[in-house]
């Protein structure tokens, strides 16, 4: 069948994903790892990765099995390995996260912890990359080639960070040590960068035009932006790599990445803008308007990137720079392109059925925009506050931030959880004879 | 006289695939004044529309066992004489759609109710066709479910998506 079925485990993926962001917002608040302790101290790295793997590669992968197929027309190459895939995650990123906590001294010595969670989220990751790899692969076309030089991606950032799990645990002999000591970068850049940034890009291309009765990015165009960004990723990865292996510095290396990496966000600024003019639906939705503030995030995060090197202080910023990338531009994105799809799949499972045969509700009737917006504008006034806590080297005004993004991202989820109970929806429209009410976390159908 | 492609949809369609690209891969092999010789195992209605745009007449002739034969022959040359229906049997040929949607400029997910309610309402075999922004990748497996058919492709124009939907009979 075409591709555009109700993809089952989508909900499971947010809901997993969405209980990780409340758990990193908490170590926020409660002053765990970054600012109070040095960016690469271990509980820094719990702190990044329940934020990068927990909350936003789980995210993505729940939405990339339920979009992939839409943005191909073509079914998943398997629909049976999107629950296990979840499963090795979870289980792998809560090994990973005690070896961290055993690196820190919060947990007792275990070496093996990194190792085993390194090969289940190897494991887990494998599951997605070749199903949504081997999906993508037999149509490549517009967004799909985001999505296939994202996964790519993504398996440069597992195959660094399982290197840097053995060498943490002695296991990976004198090059994993060197892998180690200077390639943190590099899986840095491969995560946030290429996986987990250009594959937002090529999904929003999509969602963007079809919810705003835009015609779809001109394949040329959408082109150019994900060379821009593949040769990126591409130049700090591979060329970092190389410069690590010849003993040399990584400055020049960043810094073609990083022109490169610009001229893509600008491109990507452009492709927008240009669905934004073309759209043929011209009230925006509250997603839309959302989706706004991820993207002058986006730009903020390039200015401040710009900024930062032309001062001379990224090295000192560098946890300023890197919240904002994450909780503006991902985050910000990833909640209200949440948010709307949780709205769009709910009507679809529940009324899709008796559509046309029965008075239905409109997918704008499941969500209350008004009472929502008001938590999406304490979330990004927030996370605002807390980049420019981060510049102005005031932790406690971070935390503050952080407590505060805990109630927005609160506010959201509640919002989201009434979304998927219908709970907003007129009686007389709820459940019209032959529907069945969705269940909150999964899909029955 | 004008010489044809012979292009045959009919094994793409009975294995389950889908004919418009094969049909449009034709039209870019075509030589100047060429026409095109379909064979397809229905009338395929939405593709005269499709054909006119770019610029092709046709006439259809149903072939025994309910199969079709169509020219599409260039507008400035004269047609090819086809043979006239044979004996009126026409088992499985889509009619001409009794509802025309044109859902463009709805909101979605407006078009994808509004395709449902009215195929709800078809008698069986009859047909409707509907012109929309973009390829309706969640109507189709609703559609499925519900026993219809479909056909669709993109217009020449690749803005327009023109879908004819068939009641199971």
């Amino acid at each position: 069948m075409i591709g555009g079925n109700i993809s089952r485990w989508t909900m499971t993926y947010f809901a997993a994903a969405l209980t990780w962001l409340l758990a990193a917002l908490a170590l926020m608040a409660a002053g765990i790892g970054h600012p109070a302790t040095d960016v690469a101290a271990p509980d820094t790295l719990v702190l990044v990765h329940v934020i990068c793997v927990g909350w936003l590669s789980t995210a993505m992968c729940g939405a990339l099995f339920q979009f992939v197929p839409v943005l191909l027309a073509k079914p998943l190459f398997s629909e049976r390995l999107a629950l296990p895939a979840l499963g090795l995650l979870t289980a792998g990123l809560i090994a990973l996260l005690a070896g961290f906590m055993a690196l820190g001294g919060r947990l007792p010595s275990a070496p093996w912890l990194l190792p085993l969670g390194a090969v289940l989220l190897v494991a887990g990751f494998g599951l997605v990359i070749v199903d949504l790899g081997l999906t993508a692969w037999l149509r490549p076309t517009g967004p799909a080639r985001f999505v296939l030089v994202g996964l790519a991606s993504l398996c440069t950032t597992v195959t660094f960070g399982a290197v840097f799990a053995f060498a943490l645990a002695g296991w990976a002999g004198p090059v994993g040590d060197a892998v180690l000591a200077r390639g943190i970068p590099l899986h840095a850049t491969a995560g946030l960068g290429g996986w987990l940034t250009l594959t937002a890009m090529g999904v929003s291309y999509r969602l963007l035009s079809m919810f705003m009765l835009a015609p779809d990015v001109e394949d040329r165009q959408s082109r150019q932006t994900l060379a821009a960004g593949g040769l990126a990723v591409a130049a700090a990865v591979g060329g970092g790599a190389f410069a690590i292996g010849l003993g040399m510095g990584l400055n020049a290396v960043f810094s073609v990445a990083a022109l490169l990496g610009l001229t893509c966000a600008a491109l990507y600024g452009r492709d927008v803008a240009g669905v934004f003019r073309s759209r043929k639906r011209h009230h925006l939705e509250l997603n839309m308007r959302m989706a706004m503030l991820s993207f002058a995030s986006l730009a903020g995060t390039a200015v401040l990137g710009v900024a930062l090197v032309s001062m001379g202080t990224l090295p000192l910023h560098l946890g300023a720079f890197a919240f904002l990338t994450v909780f503006g531009w991902l985050s910000g994105l990833v909640l209200a392109k949440l948010y709307k799809i949780v709205a769009f799949l709910t009507w679809l499972e529940t009324y899709g059925p008796v559509m046309g045969r029965a008075a239905t509700p409109r997918v704008q009737d499941l969500a209350a925009e008004q009472r929502a917006t008001k938590w999406f504008a304490i979330y990004y006034l927030a996370v605002w506050a807390g980049t420019l806590a981060l510049l102005a080297g005031e932790p406690s005004a971070f935390r503050i931030a952080a407590a505060a993004m805990t109630v927005g991202v609160i506010g959201i989820i509640h919002e989201i959880i009434r979304i998927r109970r219908l709970e907003d929806v007129a009686p007389p429209l709820r459940l019209p004879a032959g529907s069945v009410a969705p269940h909150l976390l999964f899909a029955k159908t | 006289m004008t010489a044809y492609l012979d292009v045959d949809v009919r094994p793409i369609l009975r294995a389950g695939g889908e004919p418009f690209s094969a049909i449009m891969a034709a039209l870019e092999r075509l030589e100047q004044g060429q026409g095109v010789r379909l064979y397809a195992p229905f009338k395929p209605v939405p593709l005269f529309a499709v054909m006119a745009d770019k610029g092709f007449a046709h006439s259809a002739n149903a072939m025994e066992g309910g199969e079709w034969e169509v020219l599409f022959t260039p507008a400035a040359a004269k047609p090819a004489q086809v043979a006239a229906l044979s004996n009126g049997f026409n088992f499985g040929a889509w009619p001409e759609p009794r509802v025309k949607l044109d859902n463009r400029d709805l909101e979605p997910p407006e078009p994808m109710v509004r395709i449902l309610a009215a195929a709800d309402k078809l008698e069986p075999g009859e047909t409707l066709s509907a012109l929309l922004r973009r390829e309706p990748v969640f109507l189709f497996p609703q559609l499925e479910r519900r026993g219809f058919r479909w056909l669709g492709g993109f217009a020449s124009d690749g803005a327009t998506y023109e879908l004819t939907v068939r009641a199971p009979s």
